[in-house]
């Protein structure tokens, strides 16, 4: 740990002093200030509407951050060789990879945190102005929300890091993580729909068939940790799904972390 | 202090993998307390061989230890000091904490590390700018930050990869300062330029490599009691280099 904690606490500063931040963070503010004029203007269904946005707001701006700060701050460390500096230390490649990842899970930590108390905030206002749409209301179940996208991006940075151990360049790791996202987000409906075909006698092609249960199986589903519907909705999640949803976001997160690891352990910086 | 066996490397380039020879069987000895200049022109495979010593970058053949520790041994740089060509730290942060940095991940306590980036901070002329981000200095600051860092640890082998480039006269008056300091204090410098004078003032001994291969050893004095001065051995070497290959 005393290895990890000076490179975790150099790459928090840089990004946290990343003026890209303030511009997320701004957008994501905006946002949230638009969630009441929202609300006031449509009238119905305000309380689902109130948290769906406050959570999409948090949620589009951690994607952001990751997808913009969190990917430049490793792929600038071998695009400009600022690597140099922390390799010529007594510190390894895969003490490089997991202390530079934990100072990313710090920066998403504070950072939605930030923002998710200004959702947080926004929602309480809007409760306070129209509390008759707020009849089923779960706060409980907007922090696990919050939590939950917390996870997600992490689990996403890690993704980006596992990409960027293997890449050349930033901008292959950002189409790669972007299409992590994208079929993360969407292999759960897919595979579905593939399975559901059979009772439909519709035969897809196996190819297909195999690819899509290939990318089931290999990339993280990120339609787990989205429980924006719930929470707008206060349908209550068992303890079980929260427990096996976090347990999912932190082995995935470590598997790649480890993969990235061993990967770039025999990687060359000339 | 280093000792270099027998490298060789080669590197792959473009898409059709064509393969360049960067170093050849090169072997080489720096002794503890020595200043020694590696001289050679662009693209000759000095800063390869420093990045092998680095652990950058993975020799094909042969091997390299420093203080008899094989440089693989991540351990074996908490006593080493590197300075990279046209060094780049991260934008955000102050020479302060680049410092801050770079002692503590070598293993200094925090009250080493701020007496040393006293030190240092003074000795290189940043005292003023400890606190600006790295991003709003010059070229010349962020070499002489680049310097500081790679001291900041005390180390007991120091290699630096064109330590003059980007400086002015003043900034390169006190890098030559600062390599008589170290000699004084018994530590090892390593160091590569392609700029004869930097090597004639303060080098002990003198390698030449020109095309990933290392052309001659020797010590300085000897080299300037036996020639002219070292631009003509140095030019010489080149030529001959030259007819080599075109044989």
């Amino acid at each position: 740990m005393t290895t990890l904690w000076p490179i975790m606490l150099i790459t928090f500063k840089e990004g946290i002093r990343n003026r890209a931040i303030y511009a997320i963070s701004l957008v994501a503010l905006m946002m949230l200030v638009a969630n009441f004029l929202i609300c006031g203007m449509i009238m119905q269904e305000v309380g689902k509407v109130a948290v769906d946005i406050a959570l999409s707001a948090v949620s589009i701006s951690g994607l952001l951050l990751v997808l913009f700060v969190g990917i430049n701050l490793m792929a600038k460390d071998l695009d400009k060789r600022t690597i140099y500096m922390v390799l010529s230390r007594p510190i390894s490649r895969p003490q490089y990879i997991v202390g530079k990842f934990f100072g990313m899970v710090l920066l998403i930590v504070t950072t939605t945190f930030f923002l998710s108390v200004f959702a947080v905030l926004s929602i309480f206002m809007i409760k306070l102005s129209y509390p008759h749409y707020f009849l089923r209301f779960s706060w409980p179940l907007v922090l696990l929300a919050l939590s939950f996208i917390t996870l997600s991006l992490i689990l996403l940075s890690a993704l980006s890091f596992l990409f960027a151990s293997f890449t050349s360049s930033s901008f292959i790791t950002l189409v790669l993580t972007m299409i992590a996202y994208i079929i993360g987000h969407s292999i759960s409906d897919v595979y579905s729909l593939i399975q559901a075909s059979q009772f439909a006698d519709i035969r897809p092609a196996m190819f297909i068939v195999k690819l899509i249960q290939t990318a089931y199986y290999l990339f993280p589903n990120l339609s787990f940790f989205d429980i924006k519907m719930q929470a707008a909705h206060a349908i209550p999640l068992t303890p079980s799904y929260i427990f096996w949803t976090l347990l999912y976001g932190l082995v995935y997160s470590s598997l790649a972390i480890a993969g990235a690891a061993m990967l770039f352990r025999r990687r060359e910086l000339p | 202090m280093i000792k270099i066996t027998g490298i060789s490397k080669d590197f792959k380039i473009g898409v059709g993998a064509k393969q360049v020879r960067a170093l050849e069987n090169l072997d080489l000895e720096v002794q503890k307390g020595e200043v020694f200049g590696f001289l050679g022109p662009n693209g000759a495979g000095k800063s390869t061989m420093m990045k092998i010593l680095m652990n950058l970058i993975f020799p094909d053949k042969g091997s390299a230890s420093i203080m008899g520790n094989d440089v693989r041994d991540r351990e074996t740089r908490r006593h080493v000091g590197y300075l990279p060509e046209n060094p780049y730290f991260y934008d955000y942060l102050t020479a302060e904490e680049l410092l801050w940095f770079g002692g503590r991940a070598s293993g200094l306590t925090s009250v080493a590390v701020k007496k040393r980036t006293d030190e240092l901070l003074d000795k290189v002329n940043l005292r003023s700018a400890r606190k600006r981000q790295l991003r709003t200095y010059s070229k010349g600051m962020v070499q002489r930050a680049g310097l500081a860092l790679a001291l900041v640890h005390d180390p007991e082998v120091v290699i630096f990869d064109e330590p003059m480039s980007g400086l002015d006269p003043i900034g390169r008056k006190m890098v030559g300062d600062l390599i008589v300091e170290l000699k004084a204090g018994g530590k090892t410098v390593f160091f590569s330029s392609h700029i004869l004078t930097d090597i004639e003032r303060f080098c002990d001994r003198v390698g030449i490599i020109i095309r990933g291969r290392l052309r001659m050893v020797d010590r300085l004095d000897h080299l300037l009691s036996t020639s002219v001065g070292l631009e003509d051995v140095f030019m010489k070497e080149v030529v001959q280099a030259g007819g080599e290959a075109e044989a």
